[in-house]
């Protein structure tokens, strides 16, 4: 009884409902600015709200983060530009969709799941937190190396055809990825004895450059009087019943969501290019090839990252160990206000929880109408015409760019990655798996590294593989996912439906 | 097509030479009279958002803001174990509105090859705000019980058990070379990306013991997800009544004492006598606040607040003795003698 009542204060008490509002809101409108991460803007949150109460901050502060994530979309979709790295799966089919004239119908449906992947991550974490946690805690170094390769994969549906180019792009990506100061050994890489480039590429800049600028530079090649799309298709509200078709994928790609978020090593990012290739395996019939503009594409990766913030605030509130960037930010604001995070908040300050647990179902269900109310503003982005788009871009991944560590030197990596972009957009090598290296290639070096060096020797490095459960169903999925690919199991496969 | 592509180029440079102005135009060093401060002073911190060194730097900076009548704009500048902010802030004019929130971690800057920068050649302490300890943690379920257990059997046993560490120059690498030096252990160890990630090892049993600053281990000790074995100082403290400190169970370690993580604050070498003095003094009244008092005790770490010559022996202290042990644990090719750094005696 007494969880309902704390549950149920963020929707009583004015001023909660108005926080929570107000953040959600502001959160949709800063997240969809490529650059303005929502990382960014909870930090000044932070220092903005030192002298407030405890629950009022934390209000607002849910509020910015599920508005953020979702806002980031946005951008995906309109200008081909992820708001966030949440978002960038967002982009693969949002922006042809967007094209197609279809705009409105992206926004509206990744709006929708977004609200439902939300949703399902606060369920879980209302009912499952403790279990999931202990889930989580104990994901190994294998883990996370099979889960960044599981994610790798992802290069050859990324590539469009040109195969050899994805996998050019995905190794760059990945020296890229560990440019700079060694966490394990230590030493610096690829710096060429310059300290700037010690604390390496941060991936956001190269997002910022390789999908923003390099769309500016793209486009100025055929700037015209047009916007991104010629004309918009006039879609009404799509009816119940073609929504409630993707609800199977939702909730399966929420799931994934969920957990992977929930993992202290694993975020929002990876949550969303795992959901987005869940939907490319699973979904037999989608509307057109994924890539071209399925629907699919564009509401499993929104599923994914927002049932994602309900995975990462599991292990905030029972563990006092944050899922990703922002829970960690969450973790300062507990400590200033006197609270302990750790394994004992629950105990402590159990009331906190359901508070919590209100606040983002209010935060969802404030993003579902806000995020409807305002597809007809964002959608007027696709008709402004380029030569006041693009200007007004270019300014903002400056600014963004140059926002993460105050540090000119990241405006300088953006637009060298907005120039080599652009070069590789004409020569038809995809920018995706780019990106997508830099994202999982430290992933994939530290936890090999680490597994590796907590075996015994080269046997009981292989022999961790098929050690535990959770490693041994990560290992048969991914050799599975692997095989699937190749020629060899399309035929057996062929041959046994045959026989 | 080619009209296209000069289009293109032109853009370009537009961009660059916009930002290139951009960046020319600030630090225009003018020497500071007695009436600093005259405009906003900059705090940079060296870690990144929600660290114990931004949330001290944060709460810090409206309490000073009110002594010293002027406002303190606070930004983090991360990156290379806080090499990067260290270099900003040096490389600012020494005028006293450009302050450095740091750490101890560029103590061993030097020694570890990571940058040229060193508090003691290159910067002046307007206050070390408060300090540490460093505690030797394993799971509740773990064989070892005591100290001694852990290390006899480390001893026996080389590379038998996991350490986890935070990298180079890290809290758990001083330690383990600590150890090493003394008492001949030899652990496996793998590094990690900080406190969260190595407690969250420990938790999962990835590892089998680890060193990380007790407050945040503590929630985790009065749990019972982890026993805490020793106290890396010369008398047990407050929080953690039931853990012996380090010297009752081996007197040898005292030399390296007091030894632990610190939270200061610093001005260029450079800075003019009243500047520094100024800020000296309204810095010590609002650490003294007990708004920020609470602060501190709720990170769990211990008031410190000292300046001077006393700030400079602190830290002269902890360089010394983390610089000759990773030293002499064969951690570092680079001799502490090359920098004058002093042995511990």
């Amino acid at each position: 009884m007494e969880a309902i009542q704390q549950f149920l204060i963020p929707f009583l008490d004015l001023n909660l409902l108005f926080l929570v509002a107000a953040g959600t809101f502001g959160g949709i409108i800063l997240g969809a600015i490529p650059g303005l991460s929502v990382t960014l803007c909870i930090a000044l949150i932070l220092s903005l709200t030192y002298s407030w109460e405890l629950l009022d901050a934390l209000a607002l502060m849910l509020g910015v983060y599920f508005g953020g994530v979702f806002g980031g979309s946005r951008a995906s979709i309109l200008i081909n530009m992820p708001g966030g790295p949440s978002n960038v799966a967002t982009s693969f089919d949002g922006y042809p969709l967007a094209q197609k004239g279809e705009a409105r119908m992206a926004l509206t449906l990744s709006t929708i799941y977004s609200f439902v992947g939300g949703i399902i991550g606060v369920i879980v974490l209302a009912t499952l937190a403790p279990l999931v946690a202990s889930v989580a805690i104990n994901f190994g170094q294998r883990d996370y190396l099979l889960l960044a390769l599981l994610g790798l994969l992802l290069v050859g549906s990324l590539s469009k055809g040109a195969t050899a180019k994805g996998i050019f792009a995905a190794g760059a990506g990945i020296l890229v990825g560990l440019v700079g100061m060694d966490t394990i050994g230590g030493g610096a890489r690829f710096t060429f004895g310059s300290l700037e480039l010690m604390s390496g590429v941060n991936f956001i800049v190269a997002l910022l450059g390789l999908f923003g600028m390099s769309e500016i530079l793209f486009q100025l090649r055929t700037l015209n009087q047009k916007g991104v799309a010629s004309f918009l298709k006039k879609t009404v509200f799509p009816p119940l019943r073609f929504i409630l078709k993707f609800l199977p994928i939702s909730l399966r790609v929420s799931i994934i969501g969920v957990f992977v978020g929930a993992l202290p090593g694993a975020g929002g990012e990876i949550a969303a290019l795992l959901g987005y290739d869940h939907a490319k395996q699973t979904v037999k019939k989608p509307n057109r090839k994924f890539g071209e503009g399925a629907y699919e594409g564009v509401i499993a990766p929104e599923a994914a990252n927002s049932a994602a913030i309900g995975g990462a605030l599991i292990p905030l509130l029972t563990l006092g160990i944050p899922g990703d960037a922002v829970t960690a930010i969450f973790i300062g604001a507990l400590f200033i206000h006197g609270l302990q995070p750790g394994p004992l908040l629950m105990e402590q300050s159990g009331d906190l929880f359901w508070v919590m647990v209100g606040s983002s179902v209010l935060a969802n269900v404030f993003l579902l109408i806000f995020g409807l109310l305002v597809v007809s503003i964002f959608i007027k982005i696709v008709t402004v015409p380029k030569q006041v788009l693009l200007p007004i871009i270019a300014v903002i991944t400056v600014i963004g760019s140059y926002s993460i560590n105050n540090s000119i030197t990241d405006v300088y990596w953006m637009l060298g990655f907005g120039i080599i972009g652009f070069i590789m957009k004409i020569n038809k090598f995809p920018v995706a798996p780019l990106v997508l290296g830099i994202i999982l290639g430290p992933l994939i070096d530290t936890s090999f590294r680490r597994a590796y060096m907590g075996s015994d020797g080269f046997g009981d490095f292989l022999f961790g593989f098929v050690n535990t459960p959770i490693t041994l169903i990560l290992t048969i999925v991914f050799i599975f996912t692997m095989l699937g690919q190749t020629n060899i199991f399309t035929t057996i496969k062929g041959k046994l439906k045959k026989g | 097509m080619k009209i296209k592509s000069s289009k293109t180029t032109a853009l370009l440079f537009i961009l660059i030479i916009s930002l290139l102005s951009a960046c020319g135009s600030n630090s225009s060093a003018d020497n500071t009279g007695n009436n600093y401060p005259e405009k906003d002073i900059d705090g940079i911190i060296m870690w990144g958002e929600g660290g114990a060194t931004d949330i001290i730097g944060r709460t810090l900076a409206p309490i000073v803001e009110k002594e010293i009548g002027s406002s303190l704009v606070m930004q983090n500048r991360a990156g290379a174990a806080g090499a990067i902010a260290t270099q900003y802030v040096y490389d600012q004019a020494a005028d006293g509105y450009t302050l450095l929130f740091g750490a101890e971690n560029p103590n061993l800057y030097q020694v570890l090859d990571i940058s040229e920068r060193s508090y003691q050649e290159d910067f002046v302490p307007v206050s070390v705000i408060a300090n540490s300890f460093a505690g030797i943690i394993v799971k509740e379920d773990s064989p070892y019980q005591t100290l001694e257990d852990l290390v006899n059997h480390a001893a026996e046993n080389p590379n038998d058990l996991i350490f986890g560490t935070t990298g180079e120059g890290g809290l758990p690498n001083v330690v383990l070379a600590m150890l090493h030096n003394e008492f001949g252990t030899e652990f496996r160890t793998v590094p990690y990306d900080g406190e969260g990630p190595v407690t969250t090892a420990l938790l999962g049993g990835e590892i089998d013991a680890t060193t990380v600053t007790i407050s945040a281990a503590q929630d985790y000790v009065e749990s019972g997800d982890f026993r805490m074995l020793a106290v890396i100082n010369d008398e047990e403290i407050e929080a953690l009544p039931d853990v012996p400190a380090i010297t009752d169970i081996y007197p040898e370690i005292d030399k390296y004492l007091p030894w632990g993580p610190f939270q200061a604050v610093f001005a260029h070498k450079d800075t003019p006598e009243d500047v520094l003095a100024k800020l000296t003094e309204s810095f010590e009244v609002a650490i003294d606040t007990s708004d920020f008092r609470t602060t501190l005790e709720n990170l769990g770490m211990e008031y410190l607040n000292i300046s001077g010559q006393e700030a400079i022996d602190y830290i002269e202290q902890n360089r010394s003795t983390s610089a000759w042990m990773l030293y002499e644990a064969g951690e570092t090719d680079i001799s502490p003698e090359e920098f004058g750094i002093p042995q511990p005696e």
